[in-house]
């Protein structure tokens, strides 16, 4: 059995070490919106770190993650030597290097205009040259899983593929569509504006395009959790998946449900009519479904588990489940801050209460609690799960990976329940200070402290992973069983076509899009709008 | 039922779900919606259905009331793809002539001013900056009795082949034996600013990496004497042209030993 696999190992590497750096400038901050005073604090300084912070949190740590985990995934699930391994590593070459370019950027303070770069604010073009370069990067992994499970299929005609593969393909295919709005953007809006070939954007287009992106661009990041969840939690809890069919359905349905759906991020938005936001809020609604699904079929899954070691009555098969085993423990606390972090979705996602959560500190708690939360949690999960078949010999202990993933469910609890509380008071998101002194704002003061000790729990939390990380690479390797992922508790030797390949759900994704972006893009191009001009934070003329 | 039966039920009724949710999102969204809401704020199905589709403008759906205010704007300049245009790319020799023929008397030759306490200093200013200001003074939205003679029978572009001239010449260097006297305390209020008294930071908008509105100068190389001149000139409101009032609002906040410092301060800045 080979047990050290370099590729997932690069992959996950960068992953971590650069999420590892932007937790340091999560907490700063954090500090620096706080009472108390920050080093180093300017204006542009807290622009520029929430920019280094926020691309990396959203563009390098998931990718890179997602990529490793996917050529992971292709190898173990299928058990087949992964095909165009010099690709992968290409794609890796190509992503590394873009990450450096555009990371160089920030830092030089070039390109202050946020991961989610509205125009007309426009920073240097290397800036946007290197997240198009992660994402080149990210599509050759695309092709990569697509080709790799039609080997498979080709090999064993009529088997189910399995789900663990079979939802990371769903996931490749949803990425292809997903950046496919970001990449518009970028290429044909924001790139010309950087390089000074055109003076004017139009916001309301590019707005649109990233909306695309915005809602999609979160389910890519999910992707990996409901992997684990369906794939590796019931196994690692001692039983069986409890529907293989439930967990494709749900797949499929996020696939679907994802793209049509980002124009829940424009709601105060006016370049759209309402009918169009009306027709996407109820697409979003569908969002819900898949999710349910998942906590129906992994609670279920689990009970299986706690009953099989020997969990009686209603509630008693909780307590029986190995909790002291780092997989289950962290579906716990992931599922604990779903609950809270899917409360805040539903109040996001209906078109009144949006009004009143607008720009305010609420959307940034939220959506810590949710991908900082419930996903990274997974993150750290599978990594500990996969460590000995990737890095050779496993992860530190299980009590320290159990602080590890306690401290940062407790940390993230404790920073962003506050968070939330104070967006409800209208604190602003992306504003570097607030004074204190204004009689109104210092009321803010110690809430926002008990979120600054919220970070400080998740920056000692972040450190701790990569230490117990690290640690493997100094022990000798040592020889582990063979991977495999959770087996279903009923076993078909065929699944339903339409849920074993992607053809028609492509077609359904594209009707889909056409209804609900079709003509809010088209407007664009049949109207003479009027554009902004182009503002470029990298020097101004000449 | 035989496998083909299950697959073929299985994609029509995926189908079949799919499209009957778009179709009852479409339905709702674009008729029943705006036909039952719009009927309440009296207007007629048809013209609820374009508003919904966004073919016809006019959301909220209540008639908003009419303001009988008009504004009159300090400054008429408009950034115009071909003033942009020219400000950054016009031929090399293009505004010569005029900055050689006409402004060299005050400003110097090569943007490097005769008496810079009186004369700013033109070398290296951004030109969408010296080009908003000699709008303004054309327009009469700046006063200055020299300068608005000197621009009167300007047109756009001259105006802006002559930015473009002086913004590419080489800024005054720094002579090695002045000494910085600026304490940290301007450093403080340049690059922090305070925001117990609402004040940005000056960097926000004046450092070429800001992202401050495209007419901001580059505060650098003029006499202290000048730039203090011009902020107590803001503060008074007696230049008024900056838009939105976003400079008087700024240092209308400063004390006048503040504007020293910050005059100072930026007068030791290349
Ligand atoms: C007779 C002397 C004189 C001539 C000739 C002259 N200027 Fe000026 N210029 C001044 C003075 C004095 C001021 C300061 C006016 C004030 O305080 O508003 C000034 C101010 C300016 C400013 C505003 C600078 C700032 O930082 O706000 C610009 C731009 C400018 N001049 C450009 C020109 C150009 C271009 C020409 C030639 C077309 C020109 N000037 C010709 C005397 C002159
Ligand atoms: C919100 C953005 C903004 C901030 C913050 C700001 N400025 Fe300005 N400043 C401007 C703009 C815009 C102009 C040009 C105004 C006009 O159109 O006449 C200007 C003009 C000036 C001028 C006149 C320069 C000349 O050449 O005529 C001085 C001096 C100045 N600012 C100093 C400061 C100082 C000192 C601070 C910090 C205390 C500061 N500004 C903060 C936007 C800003
Ligand atoms: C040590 C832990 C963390 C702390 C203390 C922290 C804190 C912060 C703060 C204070 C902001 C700026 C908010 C604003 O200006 O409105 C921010 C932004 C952001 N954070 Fe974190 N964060 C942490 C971890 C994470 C994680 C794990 C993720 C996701 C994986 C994440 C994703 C983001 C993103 C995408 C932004 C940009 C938001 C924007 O541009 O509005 N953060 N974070
Ligand atoms: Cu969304």
């Amino acid at each position: 059995m080979r047990s050290l696999d370099r590729l997932t190992l690069a992959h996950l590497w960068l992953s971590f070490a650069a999420f590892a750096i932007a937790c340091v400038f999560g907490l700063w901050q954090m500090l620096a919106r706080s009472p108390w005073p920050a080093p180093f604090f300017t204006p542009s300084n807290y622009f520029l770190s929430v920019t280094a912070h926020g691309s990396i949190m959203a563009y390098v740590l998931p990718t890179f993650f997602i990529m490793g985990f996917g050529y992971f995934t292709a190898e173990r699930a299928l058990d087949r030597r992964l095909p165009l391994r010099r690709l992968a590593w290409a794609g890796f070459g190509i992503g590394i290097f873009g990450v450096a370019m555009a990371v160089a950027t920030i830092l030089s303070g070039r390109a202050s205009v946020l991961y989610t770069f509205y125009p007309p604010l426009t920073g240097s073009v290397w800036f946007y040259i290197g997240l198009v370069l992660v994402v080149a990067a990210s599509w050759i992994w695309c092709a990569i899983m697509i080709v790799a499970m039609r080997d498979w299929k080709r090999a064993n005609p009529g088997a189910p593929v399995p789900l663990a593969m079979f939802a990371t393909v769903a996931n490749a295919i949803m990425w292809l569509w997903t950046t496919a709005g970001v990449g518009t953007e970028l290429v044909f809006q924001i790139i010309p504006a950087a390089l000074g070939w055109t003076d004017s954007v139009d916001v309301g287009l590019s707005r649109t395009l990233f909306s695309w992106t915005l809602h999609a661009i979160v389910y890519f990041w999910l992707f990996p959790a409901y992997i684990a969840f369906y794939t590796m939690a019931p196994k690692a809890a001692g039983g069986r998946l409890y529907s293989d069919t439930m967990g494709r359905v749900s797949f499929v349905l996020f696939l679907l449900y994802s793209l049509p759906v980002g124009m829940h991020h424009l709601f105060m938005d006016p370049e759209h009519s309402t009918g169009f936001k009306f027709l996407q809020m109820t697409l979003t609604v569908l969002v819900t479904v898949p999710t349910l699904f998942t906590i129906f079929t992994i609670s279920a899954s689990m009970e299986i588990a706690g009953r099989l070691r020997g969990g009686k009555g209603l509630f008693g098969w909780i307590g029986a489940l190995p909790w002291e085993r780092p997989m289950v423990l962290a579906t716990g606390l992931a599922f604990f801050m779903l609950w809270f972090g899917g409360g805040g979705g539903l109040i996001n996602m209906s078109y009144g209460m949006n009004a009143m959560v607008h720009n305010t500190s609420w959307v940034t708690a939220h959506f810590h609690l949710i991908f900082g939360g419930t996903v990274v949690i997974m993150y750290f999960a599978i990594a500990y799960e996969i460590w000995p078949h990737v890095a050779g010999s496993p992860a530190n202990s299980p009590a320290r990976q159990r602080l590890q993933l306690w401290l940062w469910a407790i940390g993230m609890m404790v920073m962003t329940i506050p968070w939330h509380w104070l967006g409800l008071l209208g604190q602003w998101r992306r504003v570097a200070q607030f004074d204190y002194t204004n009689p109104l704002i210092a009321q803010w003061g110690p809430w926002v402290l008990v979120s600054v000790f919220g970070g400080a729990l998740l920056l000692a939390s972040a450190l701790l992973f990569v230490w117990n990380l690290a640690q493997a690479h100094r022990r000798p390797a040592s020889a582990v069983d063979a991977f495999s992922f959770a087996r279903a508790l009923h076993e078909h030797d065929r699944a339903p076509r339409v849920l074993n390949g992607f053809g028609v759900w492509n077609v359904l994704v594209a009707v889909l899009m056409l209804a609900a972006y079709g003509f809010p893009i088209a407007q664009f191009l049949i109207d003479d709008r009027p554009a902004a001009l182009v503002h470029r934070t990298s020097g101004r003329a000449p | 039922m035989s496998p083909e039966d299950s697959d073929r039920l299985w994609i029509r009724s995926s189908i079949g779900v799919v499209v009957g949710v778009l179709a009852f999102g479409i339905l709702s969204g674009f008729v029943i919606m705006p036909v039952v809401q719009g009927a309440q704020a009296g207007i007629d199905p048809w013209t609820a259905i374009c508003r919904a589709l966004g073919i016809s403008p006019g959301s909220p759906a209540a008639q908003q009331p009419r303001s009988a205010a008009s504004g009159v704007p300090v400054s008429n300049v408009i950034w115009s793809p071909q003033v942009l245009n020219t400000l950054s790319s016009a031929p090399a020799d293009a505004g010569r002539e005029l900055a050689v023929g006409v402004c060299a008397a005050c400003h110097g030759e090569l943007g490097v001013s005769t008496d810079p306490a009186q004369f700013p200093n033109m070398a290296g200013q951004s030109s969408a900056a010296i080009y908003k200001q000699l709008h303004d003074y054309k327009s009469g939205a700046r006063i200055n009795d020299t300068m608005q003679s000197v621009v009167q029978d300007l047109t756009d572009t001259q105006m802006a082949e002559a930015a473009a001239y002086f913004a590419r010449r080489a800024r005054p260097p720094w002579d090695v034996t002045w000494v910085r006297t600026a304490g940290p305390e301007a450093d403080r209020l340049a690059r922090t600013g305070d925001s117990a008294r609402g004040l940005p930071a000056c960097e926000s908008c004046h450092s070429p990496a800001a992202a401050g509105p495209v007419e901001t100068p580059v505060l650098f190389a003029q006499t202290p004497q000048y730039l203090s001149v011009q902020m107590r000139a803001f503060k008074s409101g007696q230049r008024r042209s900056d838009l939105f009032g976003r400079m008087r609002d700024v240092a209308g906040k400063l004390s006048e030993r503040e504007i020293d410092m910050l005059a100072q301060y930026y007068s030791e800045m290349r």
